[in-house]
C-alpha cells in the first residue's frame, strides 16, 4: 500500500471520530503549550537576566572583594565568613603589574542618604574614579544631562536616573547643579554619628536598568578620595580589574594571580563565571518546570492511547475486512500509528503556537506588574530589579516540543496498532 | 488419474478442530476437494456442517489443524503471515453480509482492494469504474452504502471482489441477506460472471435456486462432503 493511501486512510478514520480526535489533541495541544510556555519564558528570563549582566559586568573585567564567594549584589560575598581580610585602595598597585591587567580601579561603598529641599532618600554612596569607572563601564556611565568631570573636585557628585526622578514621572528629587547633603552614619564610632558635606550635582546617569556589579541607578558617585576621607577610611568594599581581553585563559591566569597575591583571601569573580553558573541555574530550572509539563504530554499519551483502544474495537471488523483483502499485518500497524501521529503533530503544532501566545501573554502580564509597582527605595540590590521578559522561542524548545508530541502519540498508540495487527481475519470478520 | 491442469483449489483430509468455550468443535473431519479453473461449485449444507469453515480455510483467513490445503499447488500452510497477505489479494472474497466500509462511497469501496495492492489513484479508479459498470452500478458509485439497498450493495462486493483479478471468487451466502427478486439479479450476474469471464467461483449456500445454477453442487454434513452432484 503506498503512503500516501495510508495517510488518506488514516485521515478519513480520524474525520469519522471528529469529537474524540479532538478532544484527544487537545490534550496534546495542552501538554505541548504548557512546555512551550514554560520553556520560552524561563529562555526569555535568562536572555534577560544575561543581557544586564552583560551590560553592568563587562566581560573583560574581574572584580576582586573581601567575600568568600560570588556575588551578583554590589556588596560582595554572600554568607562568607569573616576571616578578617581587607582591601585597601593602594591594592590597586599590586594588581596593575600582574600581566595583562590593563587597569584597576577601588570602590568604597556605604549605604547613606542624600538630602535636598528637606527631603531624605536612602541611597549607595559610592566613591569612584571616575576616569577609570567611565572607562570601563563607557556603556553605563555616562551622563544624560551635565557631564561627568574626568578630574572631579572634592564636591562633585554624580547621581543616578532613580535619585534624580524617583517615581519616572519627572518629578524631580534633584537635578544638575543643585547642590545636595550626602548623610552618612558612622556606626563604627561610639556614639554612633551622622557625618555630612554638601555636594554639587555634577550629571545626572541616563537610565541603567538591570543590575549588576555596575553602575546602578539609585547609586550616587563621589570622587573615590573624597570617599576616603569622608568614610575616614582606605578600605575598599572591591577593586574592579579590566583585563586586556576576554579570553578564558587570561581570566583564569590573571585571577589565580591575583588570589595568590593576596593569600587566597580575597575573592575573585569574573563576569565568565557568573554567566556559566547561571546558565547552569537555568538549565535546572528549564529541566524542572519541562519536567512537570512533561507531566501533562504524558496524561494526554494515555487520552492517546485509551481513544485508539475504543477505535481498535470499533473497528475491528473493519480491520477484519482489510486483513481479508490482503492487507498486510504492517500496514494495518502502520495505518493505527499513522492516526497517531496526525493526532500528535497537529496536537503538537497548535500546542507550540498557542504555548507562544501564552508565553507572551504572561510576559505582559508580567512586566505591567512589575513595571508599574512605583518607586522603589533603598539600596541597589532591590532598586534595579525591574525588567522585561520577552520569550525566547529557540529552534531547540520548538523541534523538541514537535518531536516530543509526536513521540508521545506514537509511543501511546504502539500498544493499540500492534494488537490491531495481530487481529486474526476470522474472529475479527466474526466481530459484532 | 493424472490432470495436465493445476487446480485452483485442493484440500487433502482437510480437518479443522476449534474451541468453543473449553469443547473442542470438529468443525471439519477430513474434506477431500479439487477445484480446477473455470469452476462453478455450490456448497450446501445444514448449520453448523462446515461450510463456512471450509470456506474461510480455502480463503486462506484461517489455518487447518490437519490436512494441506493447497491453493494452485502451493500448501497454504507454510506461507507466513506476509505471504498470506499477498495470496488473500488474489481471492475474491464475497460476504454475506457485504463487509463493506461504511465511511467510503461505493467506487471507494471497490478501489480498496485495489489501493491494498499498491495501483495508482488513476489505475483503480478506472478499473473501479469499469468493475461498476460491469456489475451495472456505475451511476450510484458515489454513494455510500448505507444509501444503498441491499442487493446493490452485493454488487458493490462483488466489484470489489473481482479487482484484483483473482484465482477465484469465494461466496459466503451472497443471497442470504437479499430479497428474492434482487436475489434473482445477483444470481443471473454470478452465472453471467462465470459463463463469459471464465471466473472460478466457490460458493456457499442455502438458495437451492443459486445452487441450481452451479456446474457442481457439494453437500456437506457434519465436517464432511458426503455428496456430490455435477448438473
Amino acid at each position: 500500500m503506498r503512503a500516501q493511501d495510508i495517510l488518506s486512510f488514516s485521515f478519513s478514520a480520524i474525520k469519522l471520530r471528529k469529537l474524540r480526535a479532538g478532544l484527544t489533541t487537545l490534550g496534546v495541544v495542552i501538554g505541548i503549550a504548557a512546555i512551550v510556555a514554560l520553556l520560552s519564558i524561563t529562555q526569555g528570563l535568562q536572555d534577560t537576566i544575561t543581557r544586564q549582566l552583560q551590560t553592568g559586568f563587562a566581560t573583560d573585567t574581574l572584580i576582586v572583594s573581601t567575600g568568600g564567594g560570588f556575588g551578583l549584589g554590589a556588596q560582595g560575598g554572600v554568607g562568607a565568613a569573616d576571616s578578617g581580610f581587607k582591601l585597601f585602595v593602594n591594592d590597586t598597585q599590586t594588581i596593575n603589574e600582574i600581566e595583562n591587567v590593563s587597569m584597576s580601579m577601588a570602590i568604597i561603598q556605604k549605604v547613606g542618604y542624600v538630602q535636598f529641599g528637606g527631603k531624605n532618600r536612602t541611597t549607595t554612596i559610592v566613591g569612584v574614579d571616575f576616569a577609570e569607572y567611565a572607562n570601563i563601564y563607557s556603556s553605563t556611565f555616562v551622563a544624560e544631562s551635565g557631564d561627568i568631570p574626568l578630574n572631579p573636585e572634592n564636591d562633585t557628585v554624580v547621581v543616578g536616573q532613580r535619585v534624580s526622578d524617583p517615581w519616572k514621572n519627572r518629578t524631580l528629587f534633584c537635578y544638575v547643579n543643585d547642590n545636595v547633603e550626602i548623610i552618612w552614619t558612622n556606626a563604627t564610632a561610639r556614639p554612633s554619628k551622622n557625618v555630612t558635606y554638601t555636594g554639587h550635582v555634577a550629571a545626572v546617569l541616563k537610565e541603567i536598568g538591570g543590575f549588576g556589579v555596575g553602575p546602578s541607578d539609585s547609586s550616587v558617585y563621589i570622587p573615590i578620595s573624597q570617599a576616603q576621607s569622608f568614610f575616614g577610611t582606605d578600605e575598599c568594599d572591591m577593586i574592579i580589574v579590566k583585563l586586556k581581553n576576554d579570553d578564558k585563559t587570561t581570566i583564569d591566569s590573571v585571577s589565580k594571580v591575583i588570589k595568590e597575591a593576596f593569600s587566597n583571601e580575597a575573592s575573585v569573580t569574573s563576569a565568565t563565571a557568573v554567566l556559566n553558573i547561571l546558565s547552569s541555574v537555568f538549565s535546572i530550572i528549564q529541566l524542572f518546570l519541562g519536567g512537570i509539563a512533561a507531566i501533562s504530554l504524558l496524561v494526554a499519551g494515555i487520552g492517546i492511547m485509551n481513544i485508539m483502544i475504543v477505535s481498535l474495537m470499533e473497528r475491528t471488523r473493519e480491520i477484519g475486512i482489510l486483513k481479508a483483502l490482503g492487507m498486510k499485518s504492517r500496514t494495518v500497524l502502520l495505518v493505527f500509528l499513522c492516526e497517531s501521529v496526525i493526532i500528535g503533530l497537529m496536537g503538537a503544532a497548535i500546542g507550540i503556537a498557542s504555548g507562544w501566545v501564552l508565553a507572551n501573554v504572561v510576559s505582559v502580564a508580567f512586566a505591567s506588574f512589575s513595571g508599574g509597582g512605583g518607586p522603589f527605595m533603598g539600596n541597589q540590590a532591590t532598586g534595579t530589579i525591574r525588567m522585561t521578559i520577552t520569550p525566547v522561542l529557540t529552534p531547540t524548545v520548538f523541534l523538541g516540543a514537535l518531536a516530543f508530541g509526536v513521540g508521545v502519540s506514537v509511543i501511546f498508540a504502539l500498544y493499540p496498532a500492534w494488537r490491531a495487527s495481530k487481529l486474526k481475519p476470522v474472529e475479527a470478520l466474526r466481530y459484532e | 488419474m493424472m490432470s495436465v491442469t493445476i487446480s485452483v483449489v485442493e484440500t487433502i483430509n482437510l480437518r479443522k478442530t476449534y474451541l468453543l468455550g473449553k469443547v473442542p468443535v470438529n468443525a471439519l473431519q477430513g474434506v477431500n476437494l479439487k477445484v480446477e479453473s473455470g469452476d462453478f461449485i455450490a456448497v450446501l449444507g445444514p448449520s453448523g456442517s462446515g461450510k463456512s469453515t471450509l470456506l474461510n480455510l480455502i480463503g486462506a483467513l484461517d489455518k487447518p489443524t490437519e490436512g494441506k490445503m493447497l491453493i494452485e499447488s502451493v500448501d497454504v500452510s507454510t506461507l507466513n503471515d506476509n505471504q498470506l497477505a499477498d495470496l488473500r489479494r488474489r481471492i475474491g472474497f464475497v460476504f454475506q453480509f457485504f463487509n463493506l466500509i461504511p465511511r467510503f462511497t461505493a467506487i471507494e469501496n471497490v478501489e480498496l482492494s485495489m489501493t491494498i495492492s499498491g495501483l495508482s489513484k488513476a489505475e483503480r479508479r478506472k478499473r473501479a469504474e469499469d468493475l461498476l459498470e460491469t456489475v451495472g452500478l456505475r451511476e450510484r458509485m458515489n454513494h455510500k452504502p448505507a444509501e444503498l439497498s441491499g442487493g446493490e450493495q452485493q454488487r458493490v462486493a462483488i466489484a470489489r471482489a473481482l479487482a484484483n483479478n483473482p484465482k477465484f471468487l469465494l461466496m459466503d451466502e451472497p443471497t442470504g441477506n437479499i430479497d428474492s427478486k434482487t436475489a434473482s439479479e445477483i444470481i443471473g450476474l454470478i452465472k453471467r460472471l462465470n459463463e463469459e469471464k471464465a471466473v472460478t467461483i466457490i460458493m456457499v449456500t442455502h438458495d437451492q435456486r443459486l445452487a441450481g445454477q452451479s456446474k457442481r453442487i457439494v453437500q456437506m454434513f457434519d465436517g464432511l462432503i458426503v455428496q456430490e452432484v455435477v448438473n
